[in-house]
């Protein structure tokens, strides 16, 4: 292989300039010699353009990014110290509540405010509430029973705890409204003490109140006992109210 | 200058005992210093254990650094590289590399190695098919020797200029620059001889 060509660059004189050509640092008259050169003369000419790859694939290699815990190792190596808050973080994992509260809180971003937590309070309240005068409270979630069967029971016995609640509600309001009625026809009669063994029989009652009956039975049975007739007073007095009252407690 | 003059006060604050100034001394050279270890080395594994080597080495020599030979970064970067040649030296870190052949013949993304290689344009697409190329060459820059791979690292990859990297070797420039174009050339030759076997 000739060492030199009509370019007047010697071969060694080319490998010295390699770098520099690569790095486009050549200019003028040399730059102009290395081109002539590497034109005629193949070795060299191979030789720039392997080098030339070679740089491109190592500056196309990336930095990596080094181990989360390698800043924490190395201080606790050397100064035998944890780094301050604002070094990198101990390779302690975050746990499942910090990833929960992450991905939820860009879902609830919109109503995170005071308003809509008062909000979103008072409906828990209300439905805490509810709960409660059903009979059920939160802290018996805990034991719930989430079984079919389980599911039927607690159903069963969650009607029956309304149902009681309901009645008594009525009896209540019964009461008021009789004792209104009363004060208000304000008649001389005496009122026979309410003290009157529970019948076993239903009293009879008037039309108006069979009438009541069909719309407040919520689908008793016709000899059930009776539940207070309706809240519009009617001439039966004190005494039935009484036995359909007692009679009512004990159904409950 | 500036730079310069603080990183200095910076080694100073830490010669007196400053435990601050070396924290952030380790926050600002840990990467360069793991980057230079991985390429070495080849694993993240060693570069993570050799990183914390060479810290240990600076701890202890910090008093030694002279602001007037050489720059704090070419300081790092010499006991980072005597670090090296030690442990390598002593065969501690030598592993047996993969087989650069084999490389492509676990690849199942229809992509030919040419294509893996050439494959330098922007984008993510292109960044994600590059993850292989990263790959293959960060494999065939284990395979030069350690003189021609650490001169090629400092040049390529940490961008030092010849000047310094003559210091950090300890080596004429003209050794640095014959050295980085063997190595490069090398590198080059051992793509393309792999690229040949594949296709
Ligand atoms: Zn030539």
């Amino acid at each position: 292989m000739p060492s030199e060509n009509q370019s007047g660059m010697q071969c060694i004189e080319c490998e010295g300039l390699l770098a520099e050509a690569i790095d486009g640092a050549l200019h003028g008259s040399t730059l102009a010699a290395f081109e002539a050169h590497q034109q005629s003369c193949t070795a060299c000419h191979t030789m720039v353009e392997e080098a030339t790859a070679g740089m491109h694939w190592l500056k196309g290699l990336d930095d990596v990014e080094p181990p989360r815990h390698l800043v924490h190792n190395i201080l606790t190596r050397t100064i035998g110290a944890l780094p301050s808050e604002h070094a990198v973080v101990p390779p302690r994992g975050e746990g499942w509540l910090d990833k929960v509260k992450g991905r939820l809180a860009p879902i609830f971003a919109p109503v995170a405010t005071p308003r809509f937590a008062m909000s979103f309070g008072m409906a828990f309240f209300s439905i805490t509430l509810l709960l409660s005068i059903a009979g059920l409270h939160i802290s018996d979630l805990r034991r719930l029973d989430l079984s079919s069967k389980g599911i039927a029971k607690t159903y069963s016995s969650t009607q029956a705890r309304v149902i009681r609640y309901y009645d008594n509600l009525r009896l209540v309001y019964e009461i008021e409204s009789r004792v209104r009625d009363l004060r208000r026809v304000a008649t001389p009669e005496k009122e026979k003490p309410p003290e009157e063994p529970t019948p076993k029989t239903q009293p009879k009652s008037d039309n108006r109140q069979d009438k009541d009956r069909t719309n407040q039975n919520y689908g008793r049975d016709a000899n059930q006992p009776e539940l207070a007739a309706s809240p519009a007073g009617n001439e039966q007095g004190m005494k039935n109210l009484t036995n359909q009252a007692r009679l009512n407690r004990r159904t409950a | 200058m500036d730079d310069i003059q603080a990183v200095n006060a910076l080694v100073r604050r830490c010669v007196t005992g400053d435990a601050a100034a070396w924290q952030e001394i380790v926050q600002q050279y840990h990467r360069r210093i793991y980057n230079i270890c991985y390429r070495f080395s080849g694993s993240a594994e060693d570069a993570a254990d050799l990183s914390q080597e060479v810290f240990i080495k600076m701890y202890r020599t910090l008093s030694t650094f002279d602001t007037t030979r050489a720059s704090f970064m070419t300081w790092v970067t010499t006991v980072t590289r005597n670090l090296l040649v030690d442990h390598f030296r002593k065969g501690k870190y030598d592993r047996i590399t993969d087989s650069l052949e084999a490389t492509p013949g676990n690849q199942d993304d229809g992509l030919t190695l040419a294509e893996k290689l050439e494959d330098h344009s922007a984008g993510p697409e292109a960044r994600v098919r590059s993850q292989e190329a990263q790959k293959l060459v960060h494999q065939a820059l284990r395979k030069l020797s350690p003189e021609l791979r650490e001169a090629v690292i400092l040049r390529d990859l940490q961008d030092m200029d010849y000047k310094d990297i003559a210091l950090v070797l300890k080596v004429p420039e003209g050794t640095v620059k014959s050295r980085i174009n063997r190595g490069r050339t090398e590198l080059a030759r051992l793509l393309q001889r792999s690229y040949k076997q594949v296709s």
